[in-house]
Protein backbone atom coordinates (compact mmCIF):
# COMPACT_ATOMS: atom_id res chain seq x y z
CA UNK A 1 0.00 0.00 0.00
CA UNK A 2 1.33 3.28 -0.75
CA UNK A 3 -0.16 5.20 2.02
CA UNK A 4 0.50 2.75 4.55
CA UNK A 5 3.45 5.48 5.82
CA UNK A 6 0.77 7.84 5.97
CA UNK A 7 -1.88 6.21 8.05
CA UNK A 8 1.07 4.99 10.30
CA UNK A 9 1.61 8.76 11.00
CA UNK A 10 -2.00 8.96 12.26
CA UNK A 11 -1.63 6.00 14.80
CA UNK A 12 1.09 7.23 16.06
CA UNK A 13 0.03 10.82 16.27
CA UNK A 14 -0.28 12.51 20.10
CA UNK A 15 -4.11 13.46 20.40
CA UNK A 16 -5.28 16.53 23.03
CA UNK A 17 -7.43 15.95 25.32
CA UNK A 18 -9.06 18.91 27.38
CA UNK A 19 -10.21 18.12 31.30
CA UNK A 20 -12.42 20.46 33.28
CA UNK A 21 -11.18 20.29 36.93
CA UNK A 22 -14.19 22.55 38.29
CA UNK A 23 -15.22 20.87 41.60
CA UNK A 24 -13.53 17.96 41.13
CA UNK A 25 -10.98 15.85 43.20
CA UNK A 26 -7.80 16.32 42.45
CA UNK A 27 -6.70 12.74 43.93
CA UNK A 28 -9.79 10.66 41.92
CA UNK A 29 -9.00 13.73 38.83
CA UNK A 30 -5.38 11.98 38.90
CA UNK A 31 -6.07 8.41 38.21
CA UNK A 32 -8.94 9.13 35.76
CA UNK A 33 -6.21 11.05 33.71
CA UNK A 34 -3.37 8.30 33.92
CA UNK A 35 -4.61 6.42 31.21
CA UNK A 36 -4.89 9.14 28.55
CA UNK A 37 -1.51 10.49 29.32
CA UNK A 38 0.43 7.11 29.73
CA UNK A 39 -1.49 6.17 26.06
CA UNK A 40 -3.76 2.97 27.96
CA UNK A 41 -6.81 3.90 25.49
CA UNK A 42 -4.84 2.92 22.14
CA UNK A 43 -4.57 -0.46 20.83
CA UNK A 44 -1.02 -0.18 20.22
CA UNK A 45 -0.26 1.01 23.74
CA UNK A 46 3.05 -0.81 24.88
CA UNK A 47 5.16 0.15 28.28
CA UNK A 48 8.32 0.57 26.33
CA UNK A 49 6.79 2.57 23.82
CA UNK A 50 6.00 6.40 24.29
CA UNK A 51 2.30 6.87 23.03
CA UNK A 52 0.79 9.00 25.79
CA UNK A 53 -1.62 12.20 24.70
CA UNK A 54 -1.31 15.48 25.98
CA UNK A 55 -3.61 16.73 28.61
CA UNK A 56 -4.92 19.98 29.03
CA UNK A 57 -6.90 20.92 32.07
CA UNK A 58 -8.39 24.34 33.07
CA UNK A 59 -9.70 25.50 36.17
CA UNK A 60 -7.61 23.80 38.71
CA UNK A 61 -7.80 26.70 40.94
CA UNK A 62 -11.46 25.53 41.83
CA UNK A 63 -10.64 21.76 42.40
CA UNK A 64 -12.74 20.49 45.12
CA UNK A 65 -10.89 18.52 48.24
CA UNK A 66 -12.84 15.89 50.47
CA UNK A 67 -13.69 15.83 53.74
CA UNK A 68 -11.30 18.23 56.12
CA UNK A 69 -8.00 17.79 53.32
CA UNK A 70 -7.50 21.25 52.79
CA UNK A 71 -6.10 21.51 56.38
CA UNK A 72 -4.86 17.79 56.83
CA UNK A 73 -3.37 17.06 53.58
CA UNK A 74 0.22 18.09 53.59
CA UNK A 75 3.13 18.45 50.61
CA UNK A 76 6.68 17.90 51.68
CA UNK A 77 9.91 18.73 50.41
CA UNK A 78 13.48 18.61 51.41
CA UNK A 79 16.26 20.66 49.81
CA UNK A 80 18.32 17.77 51.20
CA UNK A 81 20.04 20.57 53.23
CA UNK A 82 20.60 20.97 56.92
CA UNK A 83 17.40 22.07 58.13
CA UNK A 84 15.71 22.09 54.27
CA UNK A 85 12.73 20.07 54.95
CA UNK A 86 9.18 21.67 54.70
CA UNK A 87 5.53 21.02 54.83
CA UNK A 88 2.49 22.92 53.96
CA UNK A 89 -1.23 22.31 54.38
CA UNK A 90 -3.03 21.93 50.70
CA UNK A 91 -4.73 25.09 51.07
CA UNK A 92 -1.31 27.08 51.38
CA UNK A 93 0.01 25.43 48.49
CA UNK A 94 -3.12 26.14 46.42
CA UNK A 95 -2.55 29.65 47.70
CA UNK A 96 0.93 29.52 46.50
CA UNK A 97 0.59 28.13 43.23
CA UNK A 98 -3.20 26.97 41.99
CA UNK A 99 -1.65 24.03 39.36
CA UNK A 100 0.46 22.70 42.23
CA UNK A 101 -2.08 20.29 43.98
CA UNK A 102 -3.34 18.34 40.79
CA UNK A 103 0.01 17.99 39.38
CA UNK A 104 1.65 16.36 42.20
CA UNK A 105 -1.52 13.92 42.38
CA UNK A 106 -1.02 13.38 39.09
CA UNK A 107 3.08 12.79 39.44
CA UNK A 108 2.79 10.45 42.70
CA UNK A 109 -0.08 8.64 40.33
CA UNK A 110 2.62 8.04 37.94
CA UNK A 111 5.21 6.39 40.29
CA UNK A 112 7.00 3.52 38.89
CA UNK A 113 6.71 4.44 35.56
CA UNK A 114 9.84 5.13 33.45
CA UNK A 115 8.67 8.06 30.73
CA UNK A 116 6.86 9.85 33.80
CA UNK A 117 8.63 13.05 33.59
CA UNK A 118 8.00 13.28 29.63
CA UNK A 119 4.01 12.76 30.75
CA UNK A 120 4.15 15.26 33.04
CA UNK A 121 5.73 17.63 30.31
CA UNK A 122 2.66 16.86 28.44
CA UNK A 123 -0.02 17.88 30.96
CA UNK A 124 -0.79 21.46 31.01
CA UNK A 125 -2.54 22.84 33.82
CA UNK A 126 -4.51 26.27 33.75
CA UNK A 127 -5.69 27.69 36.97
CA UNK A 128 -8.61 29.00 35.14
CA UNK A 129 -10.61 28.77 32.34
CA UNK A 130 -8.63 31.52 30.11
CA UNK A 131 -6.68 28.16 28.21
CA UNK A 132 -4.44 30.12 25.23
CA UNK A 133 -5.74 29.53 21.73
CA UNK A 134 -3.00 27.82 20.68
CA UNK A 135 -3.20 25.15 23.21
CA UNK A 136 -7.08 24.64 22.73
CA UNK A 137 -6.95 24.31 19.04
CA UNK A 138 -5.52 21.62 19.27
CA UNK A 139 -7.91 19.75 21.32
CA UNK A 140 -10.24 16.84 19.56
CA UNK A 141 -11.69 15.18 22.50
CA UNK A 142 -13.12 15.78 26.53
CA UNK A 143 -12.37 13.87 29.08
CA UNK A 144 -15.22 13.22 31.30
CA UNK A 145 -15.00 15.04 35.03
CA UNK A 146 -14.79 12.32 38.23
CA UNK A 147 -17.47 13.43 40.03
CA UNK A 148 -20.90 15.72 39.80
CA UNK A 149 -20.50 19.65 39.63
CA UNK A 150 -22.95 20.78 42.84
CA UNK A 151 -25.22 23.24 42.36
CA UNK A 152 -24.56 26.28 44.90
CA UNK A 153 -27.07 27.87 46.82
CA UNK A 154 -26.58 31.21 45.01
CA UNK A 155 -27.42 28.85 41.74
CA UNK A 156 -31.38 28.71 42.83
CA UNK A 157 -33.26 31.51 42.09
CA UNK A 158 -35.35 33.16 45.79
CA UNK A 159 -38.53 31.31 44.36
CA UNK A 160 -36.67 27.85 44.05
CA UNK A 161 -35.26 28.27 47.43
CA UNK A 162 -38.67 29.24 48.59
CA UNK A 163 -40.27 26.30 47.28
CA UNK A 164 -38.37 23.81 48.53
CA UNK A 165 -40.35 21.08 51.08
CA UNK A 166 -39.21 22.15 54.75
CA UNK A 167 -38.27 19.03 56.20
CA UNK A 168 -37.94 19.95 59.66
CA UNK A 169 -38.04 23.05 62.20
CA UNK A 170 -34.74 24.14 63.16
CA UNK A 171 -34.46 24.60 66.70
CA UNK A 172 -35.17 27.74 67.88
CA UNK A 173 -31.65 28.72 68.71
CA UNK A 174 -30.16 27.45 65.87
CA UNK A 175 -27.68 29.68 63.88
CA UNK A 176 -29.12 29.81 60.79
CA UNK A 177 -27.01 33.04 59.51
CA UNK A 178 -23.91 31.72 60.27
CA UNK A 179 -22.66 30.46 56.67
CA UNK A 180 -22.87 34.28 56.15
CA UNK A 181 -20.70 35.64 58.05
CA UNK A 182 -16.63 35.14 57.77
CA UNK A 183 -14.79 31.19 58.41
CA UNK A 184 -13.32 31.58 61.77
CA UNK A 185 -11.71 27.95 62.22
CA UNK A 186 -8.62 27.82 64.28
CA UNK A 187 -5.33 28.29 62.40
CA UNK A 188 -3.41 25.51 61.10
CA UNK A 189 -1.07 24.14 63.74
CA UNK A 190 0.94 21.81 61.42
CA UNK A 191 2.34 24.12 58.68
CA UNK A 192 5.73 25.03 59.19
CA UNK A 193 6.16 28.96 59.36
CA UNK A 194 9.38 28.94 57.06
CA UNK A 195 7.56 26.84 54.63
CA UNK A 196 9.97 26.67 51.19
CA UNK A 197 8.50 24.05 49.30
CA UNK A 198 9.80 24.10 45.51
CA UNK B 1 18.16 7.67 29.48
CA UNK B 2 20.20 4.15 30.05
CA UNK B 3 18.18 3.00 26.62
CA UNK B 4 19.57 5.48 24.47
CA UNK B 5 23.30 5.22 25.19
CA UNK B 6 23.31 1.60 24.53
CA UNK B 7 23.96 1.76 20.62
CA UNK B 8 21.33 -0.05 18.46
CA UNK B 9 21.96 -1.39 15.01
CA UNK B 10 20.62 -3.80 12.84
CA UNK B 11 21.85 -7.16 12.18
CA UNK B 12 25.53 -7.19 10.30
CA UNK B 13 28.36 -8.74 9.27
CA UNK B 14 30.89 -9.11 6.96
CA UNK B 15 29.47 -10.28 3.73
CA UNK B 16 30.24 -13.51 1.40
CA UNK B 17 32.97 -14.59 4.44
CA UNK B 18 33.37 -18.00 4.23
CA UNK B 19 31.36 -18.22 0.67
CA UNK B 20 34.84 -19.20 -0.62
CA UNK B 21 37.46 -19.26 1.62
CA UNK B 22 37.33 -18.28 5.29
CA UNK B 23 39.08 -15.38 6.03
CA UNK B 24 40.12 -14.24 9.92
CA UNK B 25 39.20 -10.60 10.36
CA UNK B 26 41.23 -10.45 13.21
CA UNK B 27 44.74 -8.82 11.60
CA UNK B 28 46.35 -7.85 14.65
CA UNK B 29 46.38 -8.36 18.27
CA UNK B 30 48.62 -6.97 21.28
CA UNK B 31 49.03 -8.10 24.36
CA UNK B 32 50.16 -5.30 26.51
CA UNK B 33 51.31 -6.16 30.30
CA UNK B 34 53.23 -5.19 33.38
CA UNK B 35 56.72 -7.08 33.54
CA UNK B 36 56.86 -6.47 37.31
CA UNK B 37 53.81 -5.96 38.57
CA UNK B 38 51.58 -8.21 40.27
CA UNK B 39 48.27 -7.79 38.18
CA UNK B 40 50.30 -9.22 35.08
CA UNK B 41 51.20 -12.30 37.00
CA UNK B 42 48.35 -14.46 34.91
CA UNK B 43 49.19 -12.39 31.62
CA UNK B 44 53.03 -13.56 31.79
CA UNK B 45 52.28 -16.80 32.77
CA UNK B 46 50.17 -17.32 29.34
CA UNK B 47 52.58 -15.72 27.16
CA UNK B 48 55.12 -18.12 28.13
CA UNK B 49 53.22 -21.01 27.96
CA UNK B 50 50.44 -20.10 25.54
CA UNK B 51 50.77 -17.69 23.13
CA UNK B 52 53.47 -19.48 20.88
CA UNK B 53 50.89 -21.91 20.52
CA UNK B 54 48.14 -19.22 19.33
CA UNK B 55 50.95 -17.86 16.96
CA UNK B 56 51.65 -21.12 15.11
CA UNK B 57 47.97 -22.09 14.95
CA UNK B 58 47.29 -18.88 13.82
CA UNK B 59 49.96 -17.27 11.34
CA UNK B 60 47.28 -14.67 9.41
CA UNK B 61 47.21 -12.37 12.89
CA UNK B 62 49.97 -10.12 13.57
CA UNK B 63 51.20 -10.70 17.29
CA UNK B 64 52.72 -8.17 19.35
CA UNK B 65 53.86 -7.98 23.08
CA UNK B 66 53.70 -4.30 24.42
CA UNK B 67 55.43 -4.66 28.16
CA UNK B 68 54.48 -1.36 29.60
CA UNK B 69 55.35 -0.65 33.10
CA UNK B 70 52.62 -0.41 36.36
CA UNK B 71 49.90 -0.50 34.13
CA UNK B 72 46.78 -3.12 33.84
CA UNK B 73 47.19 -6.30 31.62
CA UNK B 74 45.46 -5.64 28.08
CA UNK B 75 44.49 -6.81 25.18
CA UNK B 76 44.08 -4.97 21.70
CA UNK B 77 42.63 -6.69 18.52
CA UNK B 78 42.40 -4.73 15.40
CA UNK B 79 40.27 -5.97 12.51
CA UNK B 80 39.93 -6.08 8.87
CA UNK B 81 37.16 -3.19 8.72
CA UNK B 82 39.38 -1.28 11.16
CA UNK B 83 37.61 -2.04 14.45
CA UNK B 84 39.45 -2.27 17.91
CA UNK B 85 38.80 -3.39 20.42
CA UNK B 86 40.66 -3.51 23.96
CA UNK B 87 39.81 -5.69 26.80
CA UNK B 88 41.71 -5.01 30.34
CA UNK B 89 42.34 -8.88 32.09
CA UNK B 90 43.85 -7.66 35.54
CA UNK B 91 44.62 -10.91 37.68
CA UNK B 92 42.69 -13.00 34.87
CA UNK B 93 44.13 -16.68 35.01
CA UNK B 94 45.72 -18.19 32.18
CA UNK B 95 43.04 -20.37 30.78
CA UNK B 96 40.47 -17.13 30.80
CA UNK B 97 42.49 -15.37 28.70
CA UNK B 98 43.14 -18.00 26.05
CA UNK B 99 39.33 -17.78 26.22
CA UNK B 100 39.08 -14.53 25.57
CA UNK B 101 41.67 -14.50 22.78
CA UNK B 102 39.68 -17.17 21.05
CA UNK B 103 36.63 -14.71 21.28
CA UNK B 104 38.26 -12.07 19.96
CA UNK B 105 40.18 -14.39 17.24
CA UNK B 106 36.45 -15.57 15.83
CA UNK B 107 34.53 -12.37 15.87
CA UNK B 108 34.12 -10.50 12.69
CA UNK B 109 35.10 -7.36 13.78
CA UNK B 110 31.63 -5.67 13.94
CA UNK B 111 30.67 -3.65 17.03
CA UNK B 112 28.72 -5.47 19.43
CA UNK B 113 25.12 -3.53 19.96
CA UNK B 114 21.37 -4.35 20.68
CA UNK B 115 20.06 -5.56 17.51
CA UNK B 116 17.01 -3.66 15.86
CA UNK B 117 14.93 -5.09 13.49
CA UNK B 118 12.38 -3.54 11.21
CA UNK B 119 8.90 -4.67 12.23
CA UNK B 120 6.29 -5.69 8.99
CA UNK B 121 3.78 -7.52 8.40
CA UNK B 122 2.82 -10.01 5.40
CA UNK B 123 -1.19 -9.28 6.06
CA UNK B 124 -1.53 -6.30 6.89
CA UNK B 125 -5.03 -6.12 8.18
CA UNK B 126 -7.96 -5.53 6.03
CA UNK B 127 -10.04 -3.23 8.49
CA UNK B 128 -7.35 -0.69 8.10
CA UNK B 129 -4.99 -0.01 11.10
CA UNK B 130 -6.26 1.88 13.76
CA UNK B 131 -5.92 5.64 14.36
CA UNK B 132 -7.48 8.00 17.38
CA UNK B 133 -10.09 9.06 15.55
CA UNK B 134 -11.77 5.46 14.57
CA UNK B 135 -13.85 4.82 17.42
CA UNK B 136 -14.88 8.41 18.78
CA UNK B 137 -18.36 9.72 18.06
CA UNK B 138 -18.56 11.62 15.08
CA UNK B 139 -20.36 14.52 16.13
CA UNK B 140 -16.86 15.10 17.96
CA UNK B 141 -16.05 16.28 14.75
CA UNK B 142 -18.21 19.57 14.97
CA UNK B 143 -17.97 20.08 18.77
CA UNK B 144 -15.83 23.35 19.90
CA UNK B 145 -14.04 22.33 23.02
CA UNK B 146 -14.22 22.24 26.09
CA UNK B 147 -17.46 21.12 25.63
CA UNK B 148 -19.99 21.30 29.22
CA UNK B 149 -21.92 17.96 27.65
CA UNK B 150 -19.25 15.92 26.79
CA UNK B 151 -17.63 16.96 30.59
CA UNK B 152 -20.30 16.53 33.39
CA UNK B 153 -20.70 13.42 34.80
CA UNK B 154 -23.60 11.39 33.02
CA UNK B 155 -26.55 11.38 35.75
CA UNK B 156 -27.33 7.91 37.21
CA UNK B 157 -29.99 7.39 39.67
CA UNK B 158 -31.46 10.02 41.56
CA UNK B 159 -29.67 12.10 44.46
CA UNK B 160 -31.26 12.62 47.81
CA UNK B 161 -33.30 15.94 46.60
CA UNK B 162 -34.54 14.54 43.72
CA UNK B 163 -36.04 11.87 45.88
CA UNK B 164 -37.50 14.78 48.04
CA UNK B 165 -38.74 16.64 45.36
CA UNK B 166 -40.53 13.41 43.87
CA UNK B 167 -42.18 12.91 46.99
CA UNK B 168 -43.24 16.57 47.11
CA UNK B 169 -44.59 16.51 43.77
CA UNK B 170 -46.39 13.24 44.39
CA UNK B 171 -48.03 14.79 47.86
CA UNK B 172 -48.80 17.71 46.02
CA UNK B 173 -50.48 15.56 43.42
CA UNK B 174 -52.05 13.55 46.00
CA UNK B 175 -53.27 16.73 47.91
CA UNK B 176 -55.27 18.17 44.63
CA UNK B 177 -57.04 14.49 43.95
CA UNK B 178 -57.94 14.67 47.66
CA UNK B 179 -59.12 18.35 47.67
CA UNK B 180 -60.46 16.91 44.38
CA UNK B 181 -62.65 14.16 45.83
CA UNK B 182 -63.53 16.21 48.94
CA UNK B 183 -65.02 19.31 46.45
CA UNK B 184 -67.13 16.65 45.10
Amino acid sequence: MAHSRVTQWATMTRTWWIYDANYQCPFKTAYRLLPYLQGLNKPVYHSDSDVGDHVVVFNTKHIAMRGDFWRTFKHFHHTKFAGGFSRASAWRVHEMDPTRILERAVYSCLAGVETRKMMMKRLHLYPEEDVPEKILENVTGQIRQVQIVPKKLTDYSQEEIDKFPKLFEYPEDYDVEGYKRENRQEPDQHTSMKWRLK
Amino acid sequence: MTKNLIPQDFLKNVLQNGVGRYVCQLQRITFRFCKSHGASRHMRDFIENHLLGFSQKNPGVAVYLQPRRHRAPSIVAEYLNGYREVLFLSDKQPSEICKWTEHLRTRSGVQIVKMINNIHTETPSTQGIWHPFMFTDTEWAVTKFPNKKLSSVLKTGKTATDIILDEQTEALTEGVKHCQINNK
